[in-house]
């Protein structure tokens, strides 16, 4: 009986000693791998209360590669990183414009998942407008 | 998923006193007088598991679609071990078990969240809904007053339980710091002795994780099993 007693508190010791919790040092990771090699169509653009639908239409589309290379239906092509900043994370897009001078684009990510994705953007002072892409 | 390769010292720390610890038990009954109720047996069992997930604490923008990852069922899983039956004072039964399970579970999400205009609910938060847990248990068996007890024996059992991960934890499971690696449980079940040939029981287990999480999970496991004595087997 003292033998198991031994055990028994020996081993949950042993559990207890094992329970630190895991850092979260993925998330990025998680993101690259819900976005990268999908092609993300805009369905939708909504700036306060004004919604813009593309369902249906000829829309704007962007594809991001998990080799960190975007392309766009503009014929844009650029490199983008994702980035964790204050909290809030970010796509970093760096693209050249057709004069050839670089520009960096930075969305806020509101929401990113395997089929949808919500980003956020300034593009003038004002509201800044939310992007709804869709996964096709 | 892929069983988490074994860490030195903790695991084998855990294996290595069990194996000690009970070669000292075998060696001492064997020197003793054995009672005729105290008896190593394995056993194996059939698991039916459900996790609730409550992903309130999250705040990675993630999104998983509602419908594709809810699925509020108990799916089977399978258990097997070492356990021992004793009497402690001449009077109160107990059992201590040693076990592996393969778990797979249903998963309920707590909460939905919506993003306007898109329509489809979705959860901040992925589980992972199969692991491999290694789990330590103490119960106590109250004999029921049921039938010939000399013959059949019927128990209540209660007791608690601890179970530890050792199959990897996905990327989604840790976002946020919600990965947990042990939860404790709350056992409450019934046995069947048919005259020390074996044993059939089934067993309800609550479980939550032993941490603070930013997920917490909620789990349901019923096991129905069966232990047979070692030395009826060897």
């Amino acid at each position: 009986m003292k033998q198991l007693y031994t055990l028994f508190i020996a081993a949950f010791l042993i559990l207890l000693s094992a329970c630190n919790k895991e850092t979260a040092t993925t998330q990025i990771d998680v993101m690259n791998t819900m976005l990268a090699n999908k092609t993300w169509y805009l369905d939708y653009t909504v700036t306060g209360t004004n919604t813009k639908s593309y369902v249906g239409q000829s829309t704007y589309f962007v594809t991001y590669y998990k080799d960190g290379v975007i392309k766009d239906s503009d014929g844009l092509t650029g490199t983008y990183t994702i980035e964790n900043i204050n909290n809030q994370s970010q796509i970093h897009v760096q693209v050249k414009t057709s004069n050839g001078n670089p520009l960096e684009q930075i969305y806020d990510i509101i929401s990113v998942g395997d089929s949808k994705l919500v980003l956020s953007k300034q593009v003038a002072s004002g509201a800044p407008t939310q992007l709804y892409f869709t996964n096709k | 998923m892929q069983l988490r390769k074994f860490h030195f010292p903790k695991h084998f720390l855990f294996l290595l006193l069990f194996f000690v610890v009970v070669s000292k038990l075998n060696a001492q009954t064997s020197n003793r007088k054995v009672q005729s109720n105290n008896a190593w047996s394995l056993f194996g069992a059939l698991t039916l598991n459900n996790q609730s997930v409550n992903d309130a604490g999250i705040t990675a923008p993630l999104n998983y679609v509602y419908n594709a990852v809810n699925n509020n069922v108990f799916k089977p899983g399978y258990s097997g071990g070492l356990r021992y039956d004793g009497i402690y004072d001449q009077k109160h039964h107990y059992a201590v078990s040693f076990s592996i399970n393969r778990v797979s579970t249903g998963n309920f999400y707590k909460n939905k969240y919506s993003l306007a205009p898109f329509i489809e609910d979705f959860t901040h938060f992925k589980a992972d809904n199969q692991f491999t847990s290694l789990s330590v248990a103490a119960h106590y068996k109250l004999l029921l007053p049921v039938n010939d007890m000399r013959k059949y024996k019927f128990y209540a059992v209660v007791g608690p339980s601890v179970d530890y991960k050792i199959s990897k934890i996905s990327a989604e499971h840790l976002i946020n710091g919600a990965g947990n690696r042990v939860f404790v449980n709350g056992d409450l079940g019934a046995e069947f002795d048919n005259k020390g040939y074996y044993v059939l029981y089934a067993h309800y287990k609550l479980g939550k994780n032993l941490a603070t999480s930013s997920a917490p999970i909620q789990m349901n496991r019923f096991e129905l099993g069966m232990s047979i004595k070692m030395k009826d087997l060897f």
